[in-house]
């Protein structure tokens, strides 16, 4: 316990490896990797998130709506506007439109199951009213749903033509339809930022950790015997902690790309991801230095970095936006622009620190 | 009071304790001195009920060790005192109080009168911001929270300055006046020479020796005789005009006597000189491992 | 009998006692600095939160490059959609993957044949549909403005036959007799009114079934026929009434007090949310969100993840510089420090799950049914405390906590309404109790039962770890283990209580092997046989090793002999008991099938004795057979039991793979 400090890990350090600060450190990713819970924590993370990644996209690919393909959608109809409804209808794909004669037999139709969905249609005072029912609870409702909503839309945009006369301004008509992966924005703008700011966000947490365990336990005073000062201990933790952020972070990158989603800009994702990381070890570690407690400092680590990444919306592009940009190749010179000044940041906050840190008196601690 | 048989401690192949056997009447202070590792501080937690001993026997007041009732009329003092930092010294006490079911009024009676006992001062003050002497005389109060009549106490002196240490221990003398019974363990035999009633020695996880201090010197101490002659003897010195032999047995005496007499001399002064609790001690660590110390 | 009333009412004080104390300790545990700073900052993002609405959060800004001049008519739309970002239109850049979509006029000339490119003309296509949307809205003449009126509802089917009517045939039903013909006539267009159950002025369907002569629905003929085809024939033919914005609404067959009787008026987040009525233009209406017990299951589970931070911080914190040694010598025994310890937080997580139920219209089933998810966040986080060393490491332990649990919890609500297997996760109970569906009691313990018991062997094993020689010093995590396993050994016959206690963990395991595997269908059976033998050959065996390692038995062959037969007894035992999963219909999948193989074995036309031997005696032996290879193993050290724990599953998958070729 107390003698984290007094291992021979200094025997080694007379060598090649002589600067206290990569001592720190090395102690510091031992420790981790010695711990082999971590090893395995990590392990088990990677398999979740591999199959919980494979699941949601698997998920979300089998039942998004347009791309499923486990046969049609099958729609009774029946009303004044049925030719209206089935002229459209001739566009739209997987979907069967099956023409009742009156709206009884559509209900029982689809009662029985012999429908998936029900459209009865109606005039309402010059409009088309169209009654859809359609089943409750099922994760097909969704698909079932969306077929008709595409449906009834295009009702409307060709209603709207045939009633151009009465209305002032045109529609623009819309582009023609391409089969495209409804989660891709989402993947890009949400997924992948997500992923990458998450790996600093712990490394931060656990450097808060690494230094008020220390300080906490009473190890930290040993290191007044030692010599180094507490500016090498601080950089040395902040090194360790840093380091492994862009390590995870590539290994989602990589889980992504084995899951068929390409990132590009690898080097500068990885770039933004090890300044965030060291902005936010940084606030760690001064937390730590300052509050000396554990609880106390990783209540405010948290919040704080929430905070921070708030305020960052008033920047002219969210960090979360930049890391979308990279990822799907749409970078702009406002992006780079960014990203060199979240590196500046990066290395003003370390040098506050360090200077934070030598003008702490690790008595006081 | 308490009463251990064979007790035996092994950590996977280390052995930590082998064999120890002893008794602690009732309003006895019983000491344990032995070098670091000796199996000093697992002996006192299987006492406490803390480890259970791997073979052997212990139990305290009729009861086995780690029973709730045991556990109701010992107190404990771990020789690092363990503290909830983020509390004061009085909601600290109050909470053990608590624990051990002392009704409300009496443990706020007890809670000031052992600070006041201990002259602690700041008990509005979180844990964490005390001196490592306030942090163990908090401790020592909450030892005696429950009036226990047994007390454990693992190096209750150790590692604080000197005044507060002899503070404590003068305070734990007090304690075992008041008809306590105690076991306690210390490497500063100085302490324990000055309270205890009886010794154990432990040395590699075995008691190598127990007694009261007299006993003990006889078994392990070496008294020695100044025989102080008008005239020289063998081995004899001149010293002041006399000649001084030293020896160890009243037969030596004897025989210088003899020999001093056969010479035409005289023997003048004969002065005994016994051996301190730290002799003994390195007497029997010696015998025990021919390397020396530990 | 007042021993037993005396000695728990000792344990209910004790507990209560270390609760109050761990409250009031902790609560002083942060001071007024941190309070205020923490308390600044978040008072700060709430201000920021309308500063970043009116700055508009677009994550997905400038994601696509599209090549558009101003003169085209696409120009305007794709200027107010930030997700675009506008270049000149340059077939080279489109070719260069410097621009996704080139347009002219009103058409897509080229895209970029990628991934991203097909997204950014899927992209367009909707922007210019809301562009069009939203110029309509400027018209004045909002009848050919907005010409179509949809009115959603959702109605149950009384059966599902997925099956589609061959060919495109108008069928000209016009019998028009009370018979059959669905009994749910639309409400009356009197704004809105007619929502939910029974019309919307007065009572006037009959909503019960029966009834075949039908109250004739004329008017505001509101019927509701509630699951009987043979509904009254209300064919109330509810024109309606204004139009404008779609204001009506029809009745649903659903029981009454249902959610959608609050809110018709268009999509309303609830309505969306809980699959109630929708109405208005086809572009308002939204399909359901399909994960809806998805984002259920996550608000459930939040706060459990918050929760075990906590609580693992304060359960470490004894152990750091042995400040918990005090409480073990304290007069209260490890189980009143372990519950008092665990209330306040069981407390905090019933608490927010009552919340959180109440909120969401949940009943007593939704929390019933959080208890065990709770007691599994709170024992994982105890016995990963406990075996933490540092809190670098309790971090990383809380983390993965968090995500496996999570996941175990959620991943099988999403199929709630797909297949039963989604039950092994209580988290199922709460998403049927929030969509109104009644859950069996059966359901309700083979749902809740593997989680509980899983949780309070959790807990136990936490206990055996809960001692001085465990808390306080550095033991490699595997001796731990072996530790936690070894401190449930009293004898021989403990071998087998433990076998049988171990099972919850192996049924969890399986159950998530099976959900893990099953989405591959058939292919999966053999890696699901594996693992289960793989599975269950650990468990019967581990703790005769950890027995071994803690010198509880002799070195004699029959020893050994005996352990495995108890163990293997006791997992017999264990796994007839575990015969709830056949509550559900869990075997109906061949995976499941796969998984609880030895129980697979009714309906085979086999003869009675056969039957009972291959239910019954062949598993036994199997089981006592396994055990014992492995004990005898475990006798000889670490490398002996690895080989016989192998020769152990091999045996395994061999009895298996014979059972699964004869009765599957």
């Amino acid at each position: 316990m107390s003698d984290e400090y007094a291992s021979p890990d200094g025997e080694e350090s007379g060598g090649w490896f002589s600067d206290p600060r990569v001592t720190v450190a090395r102690r510091d990713v031992a420790s981790l990797s010695r711990e082999k819970t971590i090893v395995l924590a990590l392990l088990i993370q990677l398999f979740v998130a591999a199959f919980s990644s494979f699941l949601v996209v698997g998920l979300t690919s089998l039942y998004s709506p347009g791309s499923v393909s486990a046969g049609e959608v099958v729609v009774g109809v029946s009303g004044e506007y049925t030719d209206e409804i089935q002229r459209a209808a001739a566009e739209q794909e997987r979907l069967r439109l099956v023409v009742y004669s009156d709206e009884a037999a559509v209900r029982e139709a689809y009662r029985d199951g012999n429908l998936h969905a029900a459209i009865i249609t109606d005039d309402s005072g010059g409009r088309i009213a169209a009654e859809v029912i359609a089943p409750k609870e099922s994760i097909q409702t969704t698909l079932i749903v969306d077929k008709i909503r595409t449906l009834l839309e295009a009702v409307e945009r060709q209603e709207r033509v045939a009633r151009a006369d009465n209305l002032d301004r045109s529609t623009i008509p819309l582009p023609g339809t391409v089969e495209a992966s409804p989660y891709f924005g989402f993947t890009y703008t949400v997924l992948i930022p997500l992923l990458l700011f998450l790996p600093p966000f712990i490394s931060g947490s656990v450097a808060v950790d690494a230094l008020t365990e220390e300080i906490e336990r009473g190890t930290l005073e040993l290191l007044r015997i030692a010599p180094v000062s507490l500016v090498d201990i601080v950089d040395g933790k902040a090194v360790g902690m840093v380091l492994i952020a862009p390590l995870q972070a590539g290994l989602w990158l990589l889980l992504l790309g084995l899951n068929g989603i390409e990132v590009a800009n690898v080097a500068a994702l990885l770039g933004l991801v090890t300044a965030f990381a060291t902005l936010v070890v940084v606030l760690g570690l001064v937390l730590g230095l300052v509050t000396g407690r554990r609880r106390q400092a990783q209540l405010l680590y948290s919040v704080l970095v929430l905070f921070a990444f708030g305020t960052l919306v008033s920047l002219p592009e969210h960090p979360a936006t930049t890391v979308a940009k990279l990822a799907v190749d749409s970078a702009t010179t406002g992006s780079y622009l960014h990203l060199a000044g979240y590196g500046v940041a990066a290395v003003v906050g370390v040098a506050l620190a360090r200077r934070l840190a030598g003008r702490t008196d690790p008595e006081s601690l | 009071m308490i009463a251990a048989r064979n007790l035996r401690k092994e950590y996977g192949d280390f052995v930590a304790v082998e064999g120890s056997t002893f008794e602690v009447s009732e309003g006895e202070v019983f000491g344990i001195i032995g070098p670091n590792g000796a199996g000093k501080t697992t002996t006192l937690k299987m006492v406490a009920g803390l480890v259970e001993p791997t073979a052997g026997e212990v139990s305290v007041a009729g009861y086995g060790a780690g029973e709730t009732e045991m556990r109701k009329v010992l107190g404990f003092l771990p020789e690092e005192s363990p503290l909830y930092e983020e509390m004061t010294p009085l909601s600290y006490l109050n909470f053990f109080a608590d624990l051990y079911d002392v009704p409300g009024g009496v443990a706020d009676r007890r809670i000031h009168d052992t600070l006041d006992r201990l002259d602690l001062e700041h008990r509005e003050r979180p844990l964490g911001d005390m001196s490592k002497g306030m942090k163990r005389k908090v401790a020592i109060a909450r030892s005696l929270i429950n009036d226990p009549e047994v007390l454990v106490y693992d190096e209750p002196g150790s590692g604080l300055d000197p005044l507060t240490t002899n503070y404590i221990i003068e305070f734990t003398r007090e304690l075992g006046e008041q008809g306590k019974t105690i076991v306690f363990s210390a490497h500063n035999l100085y302490h324990v020479e000055s309270i205890c009633d009886r010794v154990a020695i432990m040395n590699e996880g075995a008691v190598v020796a127990k007694g009261d201090l007299g006993e003990l010197r006889a078994a392990h101490g070496e008294t020695k005789y100044h025989v102080y002659t008008t005239v020289e003897v063998p081995d004899s010195a001149r010293e002041n005009g006399r000649y001084h032999r030293v020896v160890e047995s009243m037969d030596a005496v004897d025989e210088t006597r003899e020999a001093a007499q056969a010479a035409g001399g005289e023997v003048v002064d004969i002065r005994t000189d016994e051996s301190s609790l730290e002799e003994v001690f390195l007497n029997v660590a010696e015998s025990q491992s021919p390397s020396g110390g530990r | 009998m007042g021993g037993a009333g005396e000695w728990l009412r000792t344990r209910a004080r004790n507990a209560t006692r270390i609760a109050y104390w761990e409250v009031t300790k902790n609560a002083g545990g942060v001071d007024r600095r941190t309070l205020a700073i923490a308390s600044l900052a978040l008072v700060g993002l709430g201000a920021l939160a309308p500063l970043a609405v009116s700055h508009g959060v677009a994550l997905d800004k400038g994601i696509y490059r599209v090549g558009v001049t101003e003169e085209d008519p696409y120009y305007e739309p794709t200027f107010f959609d930030s997700t675009f970002r506008i270049q000149e239109p340059s077939s080279a850049a489109v070719r260069a993957d410097q621009q996704e979509v080139l347009v002219r006029g009103t058409q897509v000339r080229e895209y970029a044949r990628t991934q991203k490119g097909r997204a950014a003309v899927a992209e367009l296509r909707s922007t210019v549909d809301s562009y069009n949307d939203r110029l309509m809205r400027a018209e004045d003449n909002q009848t050919a403005a907005y010409p179509v009126v949809v009115n959603l509802t959702y109605v149950e089917q009384d059966a599902v036959q997925v099956v589609a009517p061959q060919g495109r045939t108008t069928i000209d039903t016009s019998q028009g007799d009370g018979e059959g013909s669905g009994g749910d006539g639309d409400g009356d267009g009197s704004d809105g009114g007619g929502a939910g159950d029974g019309g919307g002025d007065g009572d006037g369907g009959g909503d019960g079934s029966g009834s075949s002569d039908g109250t004739g629905g004329d008017g505001d003929g509101s019927g509701d026929g509630s699951g009987s085809s043979d509904g009254t024939g209300g064919d109330g033919d509810g024109t309606s009434g204004d139009g404008t914005g779609g204001d009506g609404a029809s009745g649903t067959p659903e029981p009454p007090g249902d959610a959608d009787s609050e809110n018709v008026g268009g999509s309303s987040f609830t309505a969306r949310l809980t699959g109630g009525s929708v109405s208005g233009a086809p572009s308002a209406i939204s399909p359901p969100f399909p994960f809806r017990s998805l984002v259920l299951a996550f608000v459930f589970v939040l706060p459990l993840n918050f929760i075990i931070q906590a609580y693992g911080s304060t359960v470490l914190s004894e152990r750091i510089n042995r400040r918990g040694e005090l409480l073990l010598v304290a007069p209260v025994s490890r189980g009143d420090i372990i519950v008092g310890k665990t209330l306040p937080y069981f407390g905090a997580a019933l608490g927010a799950a009552t919340l959180i139920t109440i909120a969401l219209g949940g009943s007593h089933v939704s929390v019933l049914a959080v208890v065990p998810i709770a007691g599994l966040f709170l024992s994982a986080t105890f016995l990963g405390a406990m075996f933490a060393r540092s809190f670098k490491e309790l971090t990383f332990v809380t983390v993965t906590i968090t995500v496996s649990l999570t996941s175990y919890a959620f991943v099988p609500a999403i199929f709630t309404d797909v297949t039963p297997i989604a039950l092994i996760s209580p988290l199922t109970l709460v998403v049927r109790d929030l969509q109104g569906q009644a859950v069996g009691a059966g359901q309700f313990a083979f749902s809740t039962l593997p989680p509980t018991l899983t949780a309070l062997v959790l807990f136990g094993l936490g206990a055996g770890l809960y001692r001085e020689e465990d808390m306080f010093t550095q033991r490699p995590i595997p001796l731990k283990v072996l530790d936690a396993l070894a401190g449930r050994i009293k004898g021989k016959r403990s071998v087998g209580l433990l076998s049988a206690v171990l099972l919850p963990f192996v049924l969890v395991a399986e159950l998530l092997v099976i959900a893990l595997l099953f989405a591959l269908g058939e292919a999966s059976i053999p890696f699901i046989l594996v693992a289960v033998a793989i599975i269950e050959e650990v468990a019967k065996s581990l703790h005769v090793y950890a027995g071994y390692v803690h010198a509880r038995f002799d070195d004699r062959l029959r020893t050994a002999l005996l352990l495995g037969a108890f163990s293997g007894l006791g997992f017999f035992v264990g796994e007839k008991l575990a015969l709830v999963a056949q509550l559900v219909d869990l075997p109906e999948l061949p995976a499941g099938r796969a998984g609880l193989s030895s129980q697979a074995a009714l309906n085979t036309g086999l003869p009675l004795w056969l039957v009972v031997a291959g239910l019954l005696l062949a598993p036994l032996a199997l089981h006592v057979v396994t055990a014992s290879i492995s004990a005898v193993g475990a006798r000889r050290g670490r490398r002996a039991y690895a080989v016989a724990l192998c020769t152990a599953v091999v045996v395994h998958l061999a009895y298996n793979l014979a059972v699964v070729s004869v009765y599957v």
